[in-house]
C-alpha cells in the first residue's frame, strides 16, 4: 500500500463530507413565501394575535400602557411585544425573519437596518400591499420627509415612523450662566462653542481641581460614536459615502470632523474617553457638563424625572448641534415598524402600525409617553396639560428634521450599514484614545469600508 | 480546651487563627464590589453616580418594587431555575461517567474521544448559537427549556468530565478491585463506592454547573425569545437601555436578587464537602 | 447493536462475554458523547462550511463556495490579529494569577472553624453576579469622575487613575476584573481536592519529621497534580471564551487595546452580520486552541506519571 492512494482517497473523503454538509446545511433551510392570508381584524369570537419584536428598553412601555389603548379602537387583536436588547436586535430579527414562518409579524427596526431587512425578502411594501387595509385620512404627506425615508429603502416604503429620535445638543443653562458665557441658541457655531469651552472647565468648590467641565459625548468604541462626528461633516457640506457608495470621509473635510469630536475630550471630565451612552448622560445628570451630545429621547429622564437627574426642565436646553460651514446639525435616528411578509396576520399587524403612526396615535404616544412623533401636524400642536415639557422639544426636532432632511444626515442607506459603522467605530475609538491620529483611522477605515463594498 | 504545654501545638494554634483570619478578610476583599452593589440596589438613580460618591444615603426599596413588576423578574428567574438545575443534573450524570471512563477504564480510542469532546470547547460561542438556533427553530424547538438545557449541556459536559476524571484519578486503585471481587458490576462498582467517595468534588463540579448556567447570556439570548427567557437576558436589557439610559438601581437589584439563590443552594450542598469520604474506604 | 441482539448460542462464549464487556465500558461514554453529537455536530459542520462559501442573509444558508478566501481575509485582518494578541496577554496574566490565588485561598478557607461554610459560600459570589452587572459595577467603582477607587486613593493624596482610559491600565482592570471573577471557581475546586486528599498519608509525613515545605512539595502538591491539571484545563478554555466582562467594562476599548479575540467575532458575527467571516475566524481560534489544548494535556499527562 503507497501513501498517495490512501491520501486521495482521504481527500475524496473529506471532500465528499463537506459536500453532503452543504447541501444538508442548505437544505435545512428552505421556505417559500406564500401569499398571506389575511386573519383580518380579529372578531370577538375569533381574536387574532399579533407579535412585536422591539427594542427591550420600551417593549415593556408599550406592552403595558401603548397596548391597552390600541385595544380600545381593536378590541380583537391581542398584542404581544418581546424585549430584545439593543446590539442583539438586528441579528435576532435577521434570524427570525429568514425563516419559513416567522415569530414576529411587526419588526422595530433602528434607522439603518431597514435597507438590510427589506433584502431579505421578508418585508410588507406598505403603500401597495397595505394599500386595501389603509385608512383614508392616514395622510402620508403630514410626515416630515426625513423620518419618513428611514423606513423606504430602494423606492419601496417598507416601514413608518414609530418612535423618532434625532442627535441633539442638550445645555445646562446654569453653568453657562455660572461661567460668564452667553446661553448657547440654534445659531451658534462650532468656532464659538471651542471657544466657549475653555471658560466652563471650572473649579467651583476652590480646591485648585476643576470640577465641572464644558462638554460630553459619545467616545468609546460604539457604532453610535462616529455619528458625532459625521454630524459635523454634514454641517460642512460634507458626506461620508459618494453616489455610487464609495469613501468620501477620507480627505480634509473628513479630517477636520474627527478632530472636532477628538478635540472635545480636552474639555470633557476625566476619563471621557472611555464614556458612551451612559456615562455622559450621567456627567450631565449630575450637573457636571455644561453641555451634551446625545439623542433627544433622554430629554424627559435628563430634565423633567426628579428620580433620575438632579436637573430641572428650566435648567435645561435643548436645541440643534452647532453651526458649520454649511448649517447647523442633527443627526438622524428613527425607529420604524415594518410589516413582515409571511406573517399569517397581515392587516391586524398594520393595523397596529398604522395606528401608532397616525395622527391620533402620535399625539397620544407623545403626551402621554413621551415619545417623539415624526408627523408635522403633532409637531405644530400644543402639548397636552402636564406635558408641557415637550413644547420646547418640539421645538428643536422640527427644525431638527429639516436640517437632516436638507443635508442628508444619517447612516448609509444599505444592507452593509450596521457594517460600515462597525468598521467607523473601531477606527473612531482608536483615533479618540490616542492610538492613530485623525488621518490615520480615516485612511484605515475608508480602505477597510471600500473592499467591504466592493 | 485542656491547657496547652507543647509549645508547637500552641504555634500550631495560633496559625490556625492566622488561616482563619486571613481567609476571612481574603473573602472580604473579594466581596466589596457586591457590597457596593447592593448599595447600589438601594440608591435612587439621580443617587448613584455621585461625586464623592455617597455613602450615607437614605435607601430605597423602589428599584426592588419598581423593577420586580415591571421585567417579569418572576417568570424569568423561575425559567433560569429550571434550566441551570436541569442543565446541571445532565450534565453531571453524563460528566461523571464520562470522567470516570477516561480516568480508568481501559478503552480504545477513548483518550482521543477525550480531547475531542474538550477541544469542541475552542468553538467560540456565537458560531455555535446561531446554527443551533436553525436547528431549533426546524424542530420547532426555538424558546424552549429543552433546547437551552441542552445547549449549556454541550459546554457543561466538558468541563464535568475534566474535572472529574482529575479527582478520579486520584482515587487508590484498590477501590474498585474490591469492588470486583463483591460482585459488583462496572457500574455498580461506579455508582456505590466511587461516587459516594468523590462527592466533595462532584458537589463542587455541580456547584461550578449551577453558577455556569446560571450567569450564561450569550445562547440564552439567541435561542429564547419570550417563553423561556432567563434573568441575564433580562440584565442586558435593561443595561442596554437607549431611551433612558442605563437604570443601575434596577441592576444592581435584579444582580442582587439573582446572587441569593445560588449562595442558598451553596450552603445547602456545603456538607458534602467534607472530610474523610475518601477515608475508611481503603481501610476496610 | 443489531449485532448483539441477534447472537445466537453457536458464538463462543468468550467471544460473547468479551462483547458485553466492551459494551459495559463504552455504557460510560455513550450519554455525554450522544448529547454532545446531537448538540454540536450539525453547529460544527455548519460553521466549517460557512467559513469557505458567501452566506446569503436572505436563508442563512451558503450560497456560493469561495475556498480559502475568509481566512486570508482573516489573517491579513490587522485588527483581528491584534485581539489574537490582546488574548494571548490577557490569558498569560490571568491564568497563573488565578490558579496561585485560588489555591492559596482555597487552603486558608479550608480551615476548620464554624463559620467556614458560610464564608465559602459566599465567596462563590463573584461568579454569580451578571457579567453585565459585574462589569458595569467595576466600571463604576473605577471610574476617574465618581468611581469609588480613585477617591479613596484620592484621599491619601494619589491622583485619580484613568483605570478605563490607558490601554496599560485597561488591561490591568481586565485581568483584576476576570481574576476577581474566577478566583473563587479555582478555589472551590481546589477545596474539595484537598478534602478529598488521604488524611494518613500527612499522618505519616508528620510521624517522618517532614516540615511543611516538605509536606507541600513532596506530599501535598504531588497528590493535588491531576486537579491542578484539571482545573487548569477547564479554566483556560473558560478563559480563552471571555468576552462578556470586557464588553460591559471597557468595550474592547480604549481603541483595540483590550479587544479579545471572542468580542471580535461575536461583534463581527452578530452585529456586522458577518457570520461567513466570523465562522473562519471562529476555525482559527478553535485550532489555535485544539493545538494549545494538547500542549497542556501533554504536559498534564507528563506530570501524572512523574508522580
Amino acid at each position: 500500500m503507497t501513501h498517495t492512494p490512501r491520501k486521495t482517497a482521504r481527500r475524496a473523503v473529506i471532500g465528499g463530507l463537506l459536500a453532503t454538509a452543504m447541501v444538508v446545511v442548505a437544505g435545512c433551510s428552505s421556505g417559500s413565501a406564500g401569499a398571506p392570508e389575511g386573519g383580518g381584524v380579529g372578531t370577538a369570537k375569533k381574536p387574532v394575535t399579533v407579535r412585536m419584536i422591539a427594542n427591550e428598553a420600551f417593549a415593556n412601555q408599550w406592552q403595558d400602557l401603548m397596548v391597552p389603548e390600541f385595544n380600545k379602537k381593536y378590541p380583537n387583536i391581542k398584542v404581544q411585544i418581546d424585549g430584545v436588547p439593543y446590539a442583539e436586535l438586528l441579528a435576532k430579527s435577521m434570524l427570525d425573519q429568514t425563516g419559513a414562518k416567522p415569530t414576529y409579524d411587526v419588526i422595530i427596526a433602528d434607522d439603518p437596518w431597514i435597507p438590510q431587512l427589506a433584502q431579505t425578502g421578508s418585508l410588507l411594501d406598505l403603500k401597495k400591499d397595505a394599500k386595501q387595509w389603509t385608512e383614508d385620512d392616514y395622510d402620508w404627506d403630514d410626515f416630515y420627509a426625513a423620518p419618513l425615508a428611514a423606513g423606504e429603502w430602494d423606492g419601496v416604503q417598507y416601514g413608518v415612523p414609530v418612535r423618532s429620535n434625532l442627535l441633539l445638543m442638550f445645555t445646562n443653562k446654569t453653568l453657562y450662566k455660572d461661567a460668564g458665557v452667553p446661553v448657547p441658541t440654534d445659531k451658534l457655531t462650532w468656532d464659538e462653542f471651542f471657544e466657549q469651552a475653555p471658560k466652563l472647565v471650572r473649579d467651583t468648590n476652590g480646591d485648585g481641581k476643576a470640577d465641572v467641565w464644558a462638554t460630553d459625548t459619545y467616545f468609546t468604541r460604539d457604532s453610535l460614536t462616529p455619528t458625532v462626528w459625521q454630524t459635523v461633516l454634514n454641517s460642512d457640506g460634507g458626506q461620508l459615502l459618494d453616489k455610487d457608495n464609495k469613501p468620501a470621509f477620507d480627505n480634509a473635510e473628513g479630517v477636520k470632523a474627527l478632530q472636532t469630536q477628538i478635540d472635545m475630550i480636552e474639555f470633557a471630565p476625566p476619563g471621557a474617553s472611555t464614556h458612551g451612552f451612559n456615562e455622559s448622560l450621567e456627567a450631565f445628570r449630575q450637573g457636571k457638563v455644561a453641555s451634551l451630545f446625545m439623542w433627544g429621547s433622554v430629554f424627559k429622564g435628563t430634565a423633567v424625572d426628579p428620580k433620575t437627574t438632579t436637573l430641572t426642565p428650566d435648567q435645561v436646553g435643548i436645541q440643534v448641534m452647532p453651526v458649520g460651514d454649511k448649517m447647523a446639525g442633527a443627526h438622524r435616528g428613527i425607529w420604524s415598524a415594518a410589516v413582515s411578509s409571511k406573517s399569517a396576520n397581515p392587516e391586524a399587524a398594520w393595523a397596529l402600525t398604522q395606528w401608532l403612526s397616525s395622527k391620533e396615535g402620535e399625539v397620544w404616544q407623545a403626551n402621554e409617553l413621551g415619545v417623539f412623533p415624526a408627523r408635522k401636524s403633532t409637531l405644530a400642536s400644543t402639548p397636552h396639560a402636564g406635558s408641557e415639557w415637550l413644547a420646547p422639544v418640539f421645538t428643536a426636532l422640527a427644525e431638527g428634521f429639516q436640517a437632516a432632511g436638507d443635508g442628508e444626515m444619517w447612516r448609509p442607506r444599505l444592507a452593509e450599514s450596521d457594517a460600515v459603522q462597525q468598521i467607523l467605530a473601531t477606527e473612531t475609538a482608536r483615533a479618540t484614545s490616542g492610538e492613530v491620529t485623525a488621518k490615520e483611522a480615516l485612511k484605515n477605515a475608508a480602505a477597510q469600508i471600500e473592499k467591504l463594498l466592493g | 480546651m485542656s491547657i496547652a504545654v507543647r509549645s508547637h501545638r500552641t504555634q500550631r494554634r495560633v496559625g490556625h487563627q492566622v488561616r482563619i483570619w486571613a481567609g476571612v478578610i481574603v473573602c472580604l476583599l473579594f466581596l466589596f464590589p457586591v457590597l457596593w452593589m447592593v448599595m447600589t440596589s438601594f440608591k435612587l438613580p439621580k443617587d448613584i453616580f455621585t461625586v464623592p460618591p455617597t455613602i450615607f444615603f437614605t435607601p430605597t426599596i423602589e428599584t426592588y418594587t419598581s423593577y420586580l413588576q415591571y421585567a417579569d423578574v418572576p417568570q424569568r428567574m423561575l425559567n433560569t431555575v429550571i434550566v441551570a438545575f436541569g442543565a446541571s443534573i445532565v450534565s453531571i450524570v453524563a460528566g461523571a461517567m464520562a470522567g470516570y471512563a477516561l480516568a480508568r477504564i481501559r478503552i480504545k480510542g477513548a483518550a482521543t474521544l477525550g480531547v475531542l469532546i474538550l477541544a469542541s470547547r475552542g468553538v467560540p460561542p456565537i458560531a455555535l448559537a446561531v446554527p443551533m438556533f436553525l436547528v431549533a427553530r426546524n424542530l420547532g424547538l426555538a424558546d424552549t427549556h429543552i433546547v437551552l438545557i441542552l445547549a449549556y449541556c454541550s459546554f457543561l459536559i466538558p468541563y464535568v468530565m475534566w474535572l472529574l476524571r482529575g479527582f478520579f484519578v486520584a482515587l487508590p486503585k484498590e477501590l474498585e478491585e474490591a469492588a470486583q471481587l463483591d460482585g459488583c458490576s462496572r457500574m455498580g462498582a461506579f455508582f456505590r463506592i466511587i461516587v459516594p467517595i468523590s462527592l466533595p468534588g462532584i458537589v463542587s463540579a455541580l456547584i461550578f454547573s449551577v453558577i455556569l448556567a446560571w450567569e450564561e447570556l450569550l445562547f440564552a439570548l439567541v435561542l429564547t425569545n419570550n417563553f423561556a427567557t432567563t434573568i441575564p437576558v433580562a440584565v442586558a436589557g435593561i443595561a442596554g437601555d437607549t431611551v433612558n439610559g442605563a437604570n443601575w438601581g434596577a441592576l444592581a437589584a435584579v444582580g442582587t436578587l439573582t446572587v441569593i439563590p445560588v449562595v442558598l443552594f451553596a450552603l445547602l450542598v456545603q456538607k458534602w464537602l467534607i472530610r474523610g469520604m475518601a477515608e475508611g474506604a481503603t481501610k476496610g | 447493536m443489531a449485532r448483539l441482539s441477534s447472537q445466537t448460542t453457536t458464538h463462543p462464549s468468550r467471544r460473547r462475554t468479551q462483547t458485553i464487556d466492551l459494551f459495559s465500558r463504552w455504557s460510560f461514554l455513550t450519554p455525554a458523547t450522544v448529547i454532545l453529537v446531537a448538540v454540536l455536530a450539525y453547529p460544527i459542520i455548519y460553521t466549517v462550511v460557512i467559513s469557505f462559501s458567501e452566506l446569503s442573509l436572505a436563508t442563512f444558508s451558503p450560497s456560493s463556495w469561495v475556498g480559502f478566501d475568509h481566512y486570508v481575509d482573516a489573517l491579513s485582518n490587522p485588527n483581528f490579529l491584534n485581539s489574537i494578541l490582546v488574548t494571548g496577554i490577557y490569558l498569560l496574566f490571568a491564568l497563573p494569577i488565578q490558579m496561585l490565588l485560588g489555591f492559596g485561598t482555597a487552603f486558608l478557607m479550608n480551615a476548620e472553624w464554624k463559620g467556614r461554610g458560610v464564608v465559602r459560600a459566599l465567596f462563590l459570589i463573584p461568579m454569580v453576579v451578571a457579567p453585565v452587572v459585574a462589569g458595569g459595577i467595576w466600571r463604576q467603582l473605577l471610574d476617574p469622575l465618581w468611581g469609588a477607587v480613585n477617591w479613596f486613593i484620592g484621599l491619601f493624596g494619589a491622583p485619580a487613575l484613568d483605570w478605563l482610559g490607558d490601554p496599560t491600565l485597561a488591561m490591568i482592570t481586565i485581568v483584576l476584573i476576570d481574576t476577581w471573577r474566577w478566583t473563587p471557581f479555582v478555589a472551590l475546586i481546589a477545596a474539595a481536592a484537598m478534602l478529598s486528599l488521604p488524611s494518613d498519608v500527612f499522618e505519616a509525613a508528620r510521624i517522618d519529621g517532614a516540615n511543611w515545605w516538605q509536606t507541600l512539595t513532596k506530599v501535598t502538591i504531588p497528590l493535588l497534580t491531576p486537579i491542578i491539571a484539571a482545573t487548569f484545563v477547564v479554566r483556560w478554555l473558560g478563559a480563552v471564551k471571555m468576552f462578556d466582562i470586557v464588553l460591559a467594562s471597557t468595550k474592547g476599548g480604549p481603541g483595540q487595546a483590550t479587544n479579545v479575540v471572542n468580542l471580535y467575532i461575536y461583534e463581527e458575527a452578530f452585529r456586522g452580520l458577518h457570520f461567513a467571516e466570523a465562522s473562519a475566524m471562529s476555525v482559527i481560534v478553535l485550532i489555535i486552541t485544539m493545538v494549545l489544548t494538547a500542549v497542556f494535556l501533554r504536559a498534564s499527562n507528563k506530570l501524572e506519571e512523574k508522580f
